[in-house]
């Protein structure tokens, strides 16, 4: 990704102003929480912010002088039934002088516009809905800093060559020297495509004696260097979506600055930057690094809770990926996973490996479904898609899942946890009634561990005519008295009297037992 | 400058002692829990034995001995189950001695068949309601109700509209587990709950078709409010033909340039009541951001007078403010109407579950989990406990054909309380429309032209002109003090008048 730098413009009043800083800033659906927890202006820029509300509250962002306890702020509004009937009228929004700007309250799945001159005075502006309840965790900081200065007396010098790091340049002979005229670090396209190196030379005035950091990132390989002191590496050949960063004590006045970048092949990229106590991240390339695109920063994920299996099998009940609305999660001692669905009565997941990660629902309004925490997660038959089927095509594609109807021949009963704790799903089909439970063997922690599942049913009462049982879809390959999955997860699954019927692995249904083992093949 | 100020209190004439505070009359305990979770308290039942059982939003299920206790550190917890789908209604059931637990989209009986404890036998009693996948399909249940069933209020998808059957319903589930679909209209519900007569009511949240949260009456066959889930009036042949909508945007106009619509404003719940028979209006409005602004547990004081003078009133927990208001409730020309008064505030996180015991102690917690709640701590589980000191407040405020009467906890100050100048009065509404909440709109300032004080000086009958039909009554009493010279502790009220008596 490549992206020109903001170009600086001169006003009519011969100052410089910066182009218009552009952000998209949204409500997070179900997790009180904006989308950007930080925005990094100039003082004086212009600001444009593009406030979207897809939650399913109101909101509005509110933005606050240096110092401000917006949470206290918002509170203010509801200490008394008085303050809170003013409150009210001004649409919650705070009477107080150190507001300076902010958006109306949108309704949910509104939007708007705000634009607005930053502070000139450089500084961290937080900003906060002060819809009642709001500001505790809605919240978030515009920080206002100037730009550093940018590099003098910038110098390239090309050679070519191929490389699968960066060559000692000084023993090698440029292809060709010049200056760079907006002093920005960039690659020419039009030379060379590939296997050439470039060295640029210039001069970085620190304005005071203190620390400095200097970012890099580069396709492929480059390394940043200070008075000859190397700052940063990024050697090697890789992408550039990883920044690497180091701080470094510089004396007030000019240094010597060098970069050396070197492409091998295929995408070219090149940004470096620098950043100072009292000014921002600014670039030294002409092209800016996606992550720097806008100065803001996304609002963090949560730290996991993972749900660790230890004596006894844990059950989670909730929104799983994969499983549907009606998953049932069942971390087995062992190391093997299952998720049974309680929609399609069948089994939905099998993973190895650490069972689940329950933060996205144990944090905030918990909106969403979660993947299996582990690892070689297998869907034996598609989402929410029952085993049991009445059919005389046993080979025919099974019926995908309709979210909006439920499969009225099923009837869900519960479960019963054995002296073990480990769950017996009992559900009817038609007028058969089934108990379907499952063990574990081996260690399904470890990659050679010989873990194994096997899975039980128990199945009374009369069964319709033409009644299959599909246990996976495949394609697959038989082999020594199995059938291994052949697909992207590679599981060998066995059971009596089981049979390929074109891409489907079946057994026709009777009343009884029936056993049915799936393991990781190798 | 703060002990100043309170100098110059103490030496005011007319305030010769501090006034007082809620806490002088009602106690909250905040009880330590089990550090290896977060206790977010979802729903609270009792146990024959004393104990409460208790079901929280991350699917657990504890049931709880000690916390009657007046020292709180005698209280324990056992772990009855886990892995639940969000445990927002509990219920001992007295008959089989189970726990039935209303999860997303299930009502399960929980046994404990070996007697250790925990549960090991989970049964569905009933999951004949759809499930989207979306975060906001809340499913909130009921206790037992006197005829044995359960209550399952089911919040529409995204509070919005209804992706799957019977989102926004209220649905009653039989012992013999069958589903009866029982009231359309439900938006976000936050609780559910009985008056002392066994009425059921839930609590409805600000939004589309509310503009503040609601007490609702769940009468058998009535529309609640929001059309969203009408559509599932096809699978419930029992609740007749669907109602006719409501008109989403009655005004088609600018407000925000004040322009009129000729003829008036027709997005009023009292004007579409005329239209649509099946639309019963909210009992209680819980007027926003004065009494809360996310009603959730409802709890009625069943205690007999263990509670303070508050007996058969109900009390309405608050997620956001993390209080308890306080709700009288009448019968007026055949619908359910009252008024709500601040009780009280400060409760450590955002009430969701609530209930109280025979000894009347409200034992209630939640959390601030995704709605930010006043209380500040993240979650809570806690008990309000009368001091038995009474408070000097309102007892009751009682429509009448010309204005109200309101009885007072206390004798009353004939002086201050005949006094018109104790009093002033203000009626307003919410537009009954599509769009999220609202102003209190239509304000109209009634007279007070009287204020008669019994002869028992424990109430006063205020004559007002004009009473508004479908108004929010707001009266204030700011004059009124008791015969000891004590002003109330909360001088207001706010009466949704429905109806006006014949």
């Amino acid at each position: 990704m490549i992206r020109p730098l903001f170009a600086l413009l001169i006003t009519s009043a011969g100052l410089p102003a910066a182009e218009t800083a552009v952000f998209t800033l949204k409500t997070m659906t179900a997790q009180m929480k904006y989308d950007l927890s930080e925005m990094i202006v100039q003082p004086g820029q212009p600001v444009k912010i593009s406030f979207e509300n897809g939650d399913d509250l109101p909101h509005n962002l509110v933005f606050c002088q240096p110092g401000t306890d917006t949470a206290a702020m918002a509170l203010k509004q509801m200490e008394n039934p008085a303050a809170a009937e003013i409150a009210l009228k001004r649409n919650w929004l705070p009477d107080d002088p150190r507001i300076w700007a902010h958006s109306k309250m949108l309704n949910p799945h509104e939007k708007e516009v705000l634009s607005f001159t930053a502070p000139a005075k450089p500084g961290t502006y937080p900003y906060v809905c002060t819809f009642p309840g709001h500001a505790m965790t809605m919240r978030g900081e515009l920080k206002v800093e100037p730009l550093g200065e940018g590099l003098q007396d910038l110098q390239f010098a090309l050679y070519l060559g191929s490389w699968k790091q960066l060559p000692d340049f000084s023993k090698l002979k440029p292809h060709r020297e010049g200056k760079v005229d907006d002093n920005l670090i960039q690659v020419k396209l039009d030379d060379y495509k590939n296997e050439f190196g470039v060295v640029f030379t210039g001069k970085l005035n620190a304005p005071k004696k203190g620390s400095y950091r200097f970012f890099l990132a580069s396709d492929d390989g480059a390394r940043l260097l200070i008075d000859g002191k190397e700052v940063v590496n990024d050697d090697g050949i890789h992408p550039a979506s990883k920044i690497k960063e180091q701080g470094v004590t510089l004396d007030k006045g000019p240094h010597e600055f060098r970069l050396e970048y070197f492409q091998g092949g295929g995408q070219i990229e090149l940004y470096a930057a620098w950043k100072g106590a009292d000014f921002q991240i600014t670039p030294l390339s002409k092209w800016l690094h996606p992550q720097w695109q806008g100065g803001a920063k996304k609002q963090k994920e949560f730290d996991p809770i993972p749900l660790v299996v230890a004596q006894e099998p844990v059950i989670y009940r909730n929104f799983i990926q994969g499983a549907g609305n009606r998953g049932i999660g069942v971390g087995y001692p062992g190391g093997i996973n299952i998720a049974w669905s309680a929609e399609s009565m069948n089994l939905a997941l099998i993973w190895r490996g650490a069972f689940i990660d329950a933060s996205r629902h144990w944090n905030s309004r918990g909106g969403g479904h979660e993947k299996p925490l582990g690892y070689d997660v297998l869907q034996p038959t598609g989402e929410v898609t029952p085993a049991f089927f009445i059919t005389d095509k046993p080979d025919a594609a099974w019926p995908q899942w309709d979210k909006t109807k439920r499969y009225d021949d099923f009837k869900w009963q519960g479960y019963t946890l054995d002296a073990k704790r480990s769950p017996t799903f009992r559900y009817t089909w038609h007028d058969a009634a089934v108990e379907e439970s499952f063990t574990i063997s081996g260690d399904g922690n470890k990659p050679d561990g010989n873990a194994k599942l096997t899975r039980t049913l128990k199945i009374s009462g009369a069964l319709p005519a033409n009644a299959w049982y599909r246990i996976a879809s495949g394609p697959f390959e038989s082999k020594d008295g199995g059938f291994i999955a052949t697909g992207p997860q590679k599981y060998r699954i066995t059971a009596a009297d089981a049979q390929l019927a074109g891409a489907n692995l079946v057994i026709p249904a009777k009343p009884g037992v029936m056993t049915i083992t799936y393991q990781r093949a190798q | 400058m703060k002990r100043f100020f309170s100098l110059l209190l103490a030496f005011s004439p007319s305030l010769w002692a501090v006034d007082p505070v809620e806490a002088d009359f009602y106690k909250i305990t905040t009880f330590e829990t089990p550090k290896e979770t977060a206790i977010e308290v979802g729903s609270i039942d009792l146990m024959p034995d004393g104990r409460l059982v208790m079901g929280t939003r991350r699917g657990e299920i504890w049931i709880v001995s000690g916390a009657g206790s007046s020292d709180a550190s005698q209280v324990s917890y056992q772990l009855f189950a886990s892995g639940l789908h969000e445990v927002l209604g509990i219920a001992y059931n007295p008959k089989d001695k189970n726990i039935y637990a209303t999860t997303r989209y299930e009502i399960t009986r929980l046994k404990d068949v070996d007697g250790d404890g925990r549960a090991d036998v989970f049964d569905n009693v009933n999951d004949s309601w759809g499930v989207s996948g979306d975060y906001h399909e809340y499913a909130i249940g009921s206790r037992f109700d006197k005829a044995g069933d359960l209550w399952v209020t089911l919040c529409l998808t995204g509070s919005f509209s209804s992706a799957a059957p019977f989102r926004g319903w209220a649905l009653r589930i039989k012992p013999d587990g069958t589903m009866v679909p029982t009231c359309s209209g439900i938006r976000s519900p936050g609780g559910i709950g009985f008056d002392a007569d066994g009425e059921v009511y839930y609590c409805d949240n600000q939004g589309p078709w509310h503009g503040a949260c609601t007490l609702q009456h769940l009468v058998p066959g009535t529309f609640q409010g929001h059309p969203g889930g009408n559509a599932w009036y096809n699978l419930a042949p029992n609740m007749g033909t669907r109602p006719i909508d409501p008109i989403p945007e009655a005004f088609q106009g600018d407000r925000g340039r004040k322009e009129a619509r000729p003829g008036g404003d027709p997005d009023r719940m009292v004007a579409e009541r005329e239209r649509i028979k099946e639309l019963l209006p909210p009992a209680v409005y819980l007027v926003h951001g004065k009494i809360g602004n996310s009603a959730t547990a409802i709890i009625c004081d069943t205690s007999g007078g263990k509670f303070g003078p508050f007996s058969k009133q109900l009390f309405i927990a608050d997620q956001s403010h993390s209080n308890l208001s306080r709700v009288f409730l009448e019968t007026v020309n055949g619908i359910k109407q009252g008024v709500v008064f601040p009780f009280r505030s400060g409760f450590k996180s955002g009430l969701i579950g609530g209930r109280m015991d025979e000894e009347g102690r409200v034992f209630a917690g939640g959390s601030d989990r995704g709605w930010g709640a006043r209380g500040g701590k993240p979650f809570c589980f806690e008990k309000c406990e009368w001091t038995g000191k009474t408070p000097f407040e309102m007892h009751e405020m009682r429509a009448k054909p010309d204005g109200f009467e309101v009885t007072f906890t206390q004798p009353i100050d004939p002086a201050t309380a005949g006094d018109l100048k104790s009093y002033s009065m203000r009626e307003f509404t919410y537009a009954y429309r599509e769009q999220y909440g609202g102003d209190e709109v239509s304000e109209i300032l009634p007279k007070i032209t009287a204020a008669k004080v019994a002869a028992d000086g424990k109430s006063v009958r205020l004559t007002i002109s004009p009473l508004t039909k479908g108004h929010i009554h707001e009266l204030h009493l700011d004059g009124v003090r008791s015969a000891e010279k004590l002003p109330l502790l909360h001088s207001v009220g706010y009466y949704t008048l429905n109806e006006i008596p014949k």
